[in-house]
C-alpha cells in the first residue's frame, strides 16, 4: 500500500532541485572504471552485482527485444562514452523511476516510458540518471552519510552520558544485543536525540539536493547537446506534479510539500523554474514539431500501451491514472484503448457518478477503430447494469465475435442466456 | 535466542565458535550412504565493516577472500569424511530454472534461520525439521551423479578501529553498543527429493576468522560437526 501510494512521491525524492549551475571543471568519471579492492566504492560494486544479478531474474523484467533495443540506443546517444559498459534493464513497473547503479547497470521503469510525453521528455531522466553516474553520486552520498552518521551517533552518546547520570539504573539494564536501548533513557535525553536526528536528516536533504540539481542540470545540458528539446525537461516535471495532484489520496497529494519539510518554498517549483531559466533563450518547439515528437514517440510504445495502463491501474490510485489517460489523450491517437481503460478506472473507482462515466467511456471506446475486444464486454456489463438488455446483449454478441477464443465464453454465453430469457 | 545466550557466554569464556544444528527426522529422508557423491555450491560470503556510527560499508575482498578459503577449509573437511563432494560454481547460471531452484533455496534458508533459530517458531513446522525445496532440485544433479548439495552461506561484520574504541568509551558509561559479529550457515540438500536434510548455523568465535585460510577451516569443521555425513 505504501509502495503504491508514494511511488509517484518517491519521484520527487529522487530528484530534488535545480539550485546552482554546475562548476566548469566539473569532473566525469573516466570510461570503464574499476574500483580498487578494498575500497568503499568495490563494496557498493559488489552489492550493485548482486542486485543486477536479482534484477536480471525478476518477473518484472521486460523481454521485447526491440524495446530494448530502443532504450539502450537512446542511452548510448546521449552516453557514447559509457555505451559500452552500461547495461539496460528495461522493468515492468508503474512508477516513474530510472536508476543507474554505480557498477554500470541500469534499470529503465516502464512508469517513466508511459509518462514521457515525447524522446525529449524521456532522454531528460535518462540524462539525469545517466549524470548520477558520471559524476559518482553514490559514492559520493556513502562518503556523506558515513561521516553525518558518525557525527549523529557522537552527539547521541553525548547526549545519553547525561541521561546515564541520572538514570543508570535503566541504562544497566545488561542486554548487549538491543542496539536501541537509548531509547530508553527518559523523555529529555530522548528529546534532545530526535533532535540530533532531524539535524543530521536535514543535512542529509541539503546535501542530496546539491547532487539531484547537479544531475537535473547536466541531464538537460546532455540532452539538449544530442538534439533533444530543453523544455522537455521542465515539462515531464510539471506533468508529473499535476498527476501527484490528481491522486486520490491526501497523503500523496501532500507529499509534494512534505518533501519540502526543511525548505521555504515548493521544491517543485525551484526545480521547475531552475530548468526553465537554463533551457533560457531556446525557442520553444512549434505545434507541428511538438506533435510530430509526440506522435513517434507513441510509435514507440504503442505495443505496450495497454499492459503498462493495466499495471497503472493496479496501482489502485484511480485519480492519478484518470489523469494520466487525459495527458496520453491529448496527443489524439489510441483513443479506443484509452477510453477503455478511462471506463476500467471509472467502473474500479466505482464512486458516485463513476458507473454512468463508466458507461459512456466504453460507449465512446468502441466509436473507434483500436478498441479492444474487452470493450465490448465491459460495455454489455455496463449496459446490462444500466437495464439497457437489447445493447447488452448486442455488445456482449459483439465481443464473443471479436474475441473468439476467450477463456471467459462459457460465462458471457451464459450471460447472454439470462438477458435474452429475461428480455424476452 | 539461547545460541546467542550461549555464544555469549562462550565468546566471554573461551573464545569458541557455537552452533547448534537442526536435522530432519528419519523418516524424512533416505540415509547419506557411504561414498556417495556430492557437490559443494561455492560458498556465498557477504561481509563487511560495522563503521562508528554502526552503518555496514560491504567489503568485496573480505567476501571474496572467504568465499574462497570456505570452499577450500569445507572441501578439506569433507575429504576427511567418507564422501567425495566436488566444487561447482552456479553463480553463472541464476536466470532460468537452474536459477529459480537456486532463488526458491536461498529463500528457504532464510526462512529457516527466521523460524528455527529465531525467537519464533512457525506453527505449521512445529513438530520438526521438515523443510523441502521440491523436486526440482534434480535440476542441481545435472549429469554429476550426485545425490546431495551442501550450500553454505556467510554474512558478518568487523568493527572499525573506530568503533572498537567507541565501545570502550561506551562500556565506561554503560551505553550499550553492539559490535560486529559473523554467522555461517551450510545446509545439505537431498538432490533427489529437496528435503533439507541436515541445516546448522555457527557464531564465530573471534579466533575463527574466515578471511584467513585457517580460521575458514575452523570454522567449517564447526559447523560440519554433527553433520549425516
Ligand atoms: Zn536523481
Amino acid at each position: 500500500m505504501i509502495r503504491t501510494v508514494s511511488a509517484l512521491a518517491l519521484a520527487f525524492c529522487l530528484w530534488g532541485s535545480a539550485l546552482a549551475a554546475p562548476a566548469a571543471d566539473t569532473v566525469m568519471r573516466s570510461a570503464n572504471l574499476r574500483p580498487a579492492s578494498g575500497s568503499p566504492e568495490a563494496g557498493l560494486w559488489q552489492a550493485s552485482d548482486e542486485a543486477e544479478t536479482y534484477a536480471r531474474q525478476s518477473a518484472d523484467l521486460d523481454s521485447d527485444p526491440v524495446l530494448g533495443a530502443y532504450v539502450r540506443n537512446l542511452i548510448c546517444k546521449l552516453a557514447p562514452e559509457y555505451c559500452g559498459e552500461l547495461r539496460i534493464l528495461v522493468m515492468t513497473r508503474p512508477v516513474l523511476n530510472a536508476t543507474a547503479a554505480p557498477n554500470g547497470y541500469v534499470e529503465v521503469y516502464s512508469g517513466l516510458m508511459l509518462r514521457s510525453r515525447t524522446e525529449s521528455e524521456l532522454a531528460y531522466v535518462l540524462g539525469h540518471e545517466i549524470s548520477h553516474f558520471a559524476r559518482n553520486h553514490a559514492l559520493a552520498q556513502w562518503q556523506r552519510n558515513k561521516t553525518r552518521g558518525n557525527v549523529t551517533l557522537a552527539i547521541q552518546v553525548g547526549v545519553s552520558v547525561v541521561a546515564i547520570a541520572a538514570m543508570a539504573s535503566v541504562a544497566n539494564s545488561g542486554d548487549f544485543y538491543a542496539p536501541n536501548k537509548i531509547d530508553y533513557i527518559g523523555d529529555a535525553a530522548q528529546t534532545l536525540s530526535d533532535l540530533a536526528y532531524i539535524h543530521g536528516l536535514a543535512t542529509y536533504f541539503a546535501y542530496s539536493r546539491e547532487d539531484e540539481s547537479e544531475a537535473d542540470r547536466l541531464g538537460q545540458i546532455r540532452a539538449h547537446g544530442v538534439g533533444y528539446d530543453p523544455w522537455a525537461a521542465p515539462a515531464i516535471w510539471q506533468s508529473v506534479g499535476a498527476e501527484v495532484r490528481a491522486s486520490e489520496y491526501p497523503e500523496v497529494r501532500k507529499s509534494l510539500a512534505r518533501a519540502t519539510i526543511f525548505d521555504t518554498h515548493p521544491l517543485t517549483e525551484d526545480r521547475i523554474e531552475a530548468l526553465k531559466r537554463a533551457a533560457g533563450s531556446t525557442p520553444h518547439q512549434t505545434a507541428e514539431e511538438s506533435r510530430a515528437e509526440e506522435q513517434a514517440y507513441r510509435a514507440i510504445i504503442r505495443p505496450h500501451l495497454a499492459v503498462w495502463l493495466r499495471d497503472d491501474l493496479r496501482r489502485r490510485d484511480l485519480g492519478q491514472s484518470l489523469h494520466l489517460i487525459s495527458r496520453l489523450e491529448a496527443v489524439g491517437e489510441d483513443l479506443g484503448l484509452l477510453a477503455y481503460y478511462r471506463g476500467e478506472a471509472y467502473r474500479q473507482r466505482h464512486r458516485d457518478g463513476d458507473l454512468s462515466s463508466a458507461l459512456a467511456a466504453y460507449r465512446l471506446s468502441i466509436t473507434h477503430a483500436d478498441a479492444p475486444a474487452e470493450a465490448w464486454r465491459e460495455l454489455g456489463e455496463a449496459e446490462s447494469r444500466a437495464g439497457n438488455a437489447p445493447a447488452a446483449i448486442r455488445a456482449l454478441e459483439t465481443y464473443l465475435t471479436r474475441a473468439p477464443g476467450s477463456e471467459d465464453r462459457w460465462l458471457i454465453e451464459s450471460e447472454l442466456e439470462t438477458l435474452k430469457a429475461s428480455h424476452s | 535466542m539461547r545460541i546467542w545466550l550461549l555464544a555469549l557466554c562462550c565468546l566471554v569464556l573461551a573464545g569458541c565458535t557455537t552452533s547448534r544444528a537442526r536435522v530432519a527426522a528419519p523418516e524424512l529422508t533416505t540415509p547419506v550412504t557411504a561414498g556417495s557423491a556430492g557437490l559443494l555450491v561455492k560458498p556465498v560470503a557477504r561481509l563487511a565493516l560495522l563503521t562508528v556510527a554502526g552503518l555496514t560499508e560491504r567489503r568485496d575482498d573480505w567476501s571474496r577472500d572467504a568465499a574462497t578459503h570456505l570452499a577450500a577449509g569445507f572441501q578439506a573437511e569433507l575429504a576427511k569424511r567418507d564422501h567425495p563432494f566436488n566444487l561447482v560454481d552456479l553463480s553463472g547460471q541464476m536466470e532460468g530454472r537452474t536459477g529459480q531452484v537456486l532463488r526458491l533455496n536461498e529463500a528457504v534458508g532464510d526462512t529457516i534461520q527466521t523460524y528455527e533459530f529465531g525467537a519464533q517458531r512457525l506453527p505449521t513446522k512445529a513438530k520438526g525439521f521438515d523443510w523441502t525445496l521440491g523436486e526440482g532440485t534434480r535440476l542441481l544433479r545435472g549429469d554429476s551423479g550426485a545425490d546431495h548439495a551442501l550450500f553454505v552461506t556467510a554474512r558478518g561484520t568487523w568493527s572499525s578501529p573506530g568503533r572498537k574504541v567507541l565501545l570502550v568509551g561506551a562500556a565506561i558509561i554503560g551505553t550499550p553498543i553492539p559490535m560486529g559479529s559473523q554467522t555461517l550457515s551450510a545446509s545439505l540438500v537431498d538432490l533427489r527429493t529437496g528435503r533439507v536434510i541436515w541445516y546448522n548455523q555457527a557464531l564465530a568465535g573471534p579466533a575463527d576468522d574466515m578471511r584467513t585460510p585457517e580460521g575458514a577451516q575452523a570454522l567449517a569443521a564447526s559447523v560440519l560437526k554433527g553433520a549425516p555425513l
